[in-house]
């Protein structure tokens, strides 16, 4: 069975068929990602913002990333959610778009980015916590973080304008 | 009031014209205008949370406000420049859509909350806001999101 057809499969269920012909439904579930997204990418950035020495430069790192933290999750839950069932109700139909197999490969990616933050360079953030120029390692991941959210929020805004 | 002819003339702008001739141009202002809203939720959010006293409660209201204010200002003008442009390639659309309007009227109710209450933000050393504060800061998260959520129904309605 391939990825398409597997794609095919999800989007001919019942439930990607509800959801695709809901005429509240749909729209609703696409507010809440773009809501949701705005919340946890908009977080997510003042955190890589604090790395790269753009904003809070005399606040400790560890208070911008604990502080965020919970609000982060909030909205990359429902965000992830949301995203998940306007798949169901499209799979066969975005997968074909290069921005949506684009999307799809930079979330790992930056979810990677994150985990090797934390389990490397996070773990000596007592040495420089309040420090306005924090490692080498630990800017990079901040610009990684940036420009590969906005990477996802482009594409997942282009992949409205390239579906067949 | 009859709005109309002003929503043509914006309609009919040589701006307008060469974003909606373009395949290209549109989709891309409709990015930069989501890269500002997605910043400018984050920054607002985290102000509105930390005056509620359920936010970055280890830094002061002043230290939040200080420290975030110049870039809310920034997301706002991108957010909003870009939103005027779309608004000028399909300004006739915006016309007879009926989530425009509350879309302006959130707008509005937003921008005219912060000068009123800036002041008093910056200048209490507090680190419990008033009542009236957290009335505030609600109205803010309220108005805001409001306007996103009007903004993503006008393709709907």
């Amino acid at each position: 069975m391939s990825l398409e057809s597997i794609c095919q499969a999800i989007q001919e269920s019942r439930i990607g068929m509800g959801l695709r012909e809901s005429p509240v439904l749909w729209p609703c579930i696409e507010a809440t990602h773009v809501l949701s997204l705005a919340l946890s990418v908009g977080t997510i950035a003042l955190v890589d913002l604090r790395l790269i020495g753009f904003i809070m430069k005399d606040q400790p790192v560890t208070d911008v990333i604990e502080q965020t933290q919970p609000w982060t999750f909030t909205g990359f839950g429902l965000a992830f959610l949301s995203g998940a069932l306007l798949f169901w109700s499209e799979a066969f139909r975005v997968y074909p778009s290069w921005s949506f197999r684009m999307k799809m490969a930079c979330i790992p990616l930056l979810g990677l980015n994150a985990l090797l933050f934390h389990k490397t360079i996070y773990k000596s953030v007592d040495q420089w916590n309040t420090s306005s120029v924090v490692p080498m390692r630990a800017r990079m991941a901040g610009w990684f973080g940036l420009v590969f959210w906005a990477v996802v929020i482009f594409c997942g805004r282009w992949t409205a304008y390239n579906l067949q | 009031m009859n709005l109309l002819p002003f929503f043509k003339w914006c309609d009919a702008t040589w701006i307008g014209e060469v974003i909606r001739q373009s395949t290209t141009i549109f989709p891309v202002i409709e990015v930069l205008h989501l890269f500002g809203l997605t910043i400018l939720l984050g920054t607002l959010t985290i102000i509105d949370l930390r005056i509620l006293g359920i936010g970055m409660r280890r830094q002061s209201i002043p230290t939040v406000v200080s420290n975030l204010g110049p870039l809310t200002v920034w997301a706002a003008v991108v957010t909003i420049v870009s939103g005027i442009l779309l608004f000028l390639s399909e300004a006739l659309k915006c016309y007879d859509n009926q989530a425009f309007p509350w879309k302006m009227w959130l707008l509005l109710a937003g921008i005219l909350l912060y000068p009123l209450f800036q002041r008093r933000m910056t200048r209490s050393g507090a680190l419990e806001s008033s009542a009236q504060m957290k009335i505030v800061a609600v109205l803010s998260l309220v108005f805001w999101y409001g306007v996103a959520l009007a903004g993503r129904a006008i393709a709907f309605v």
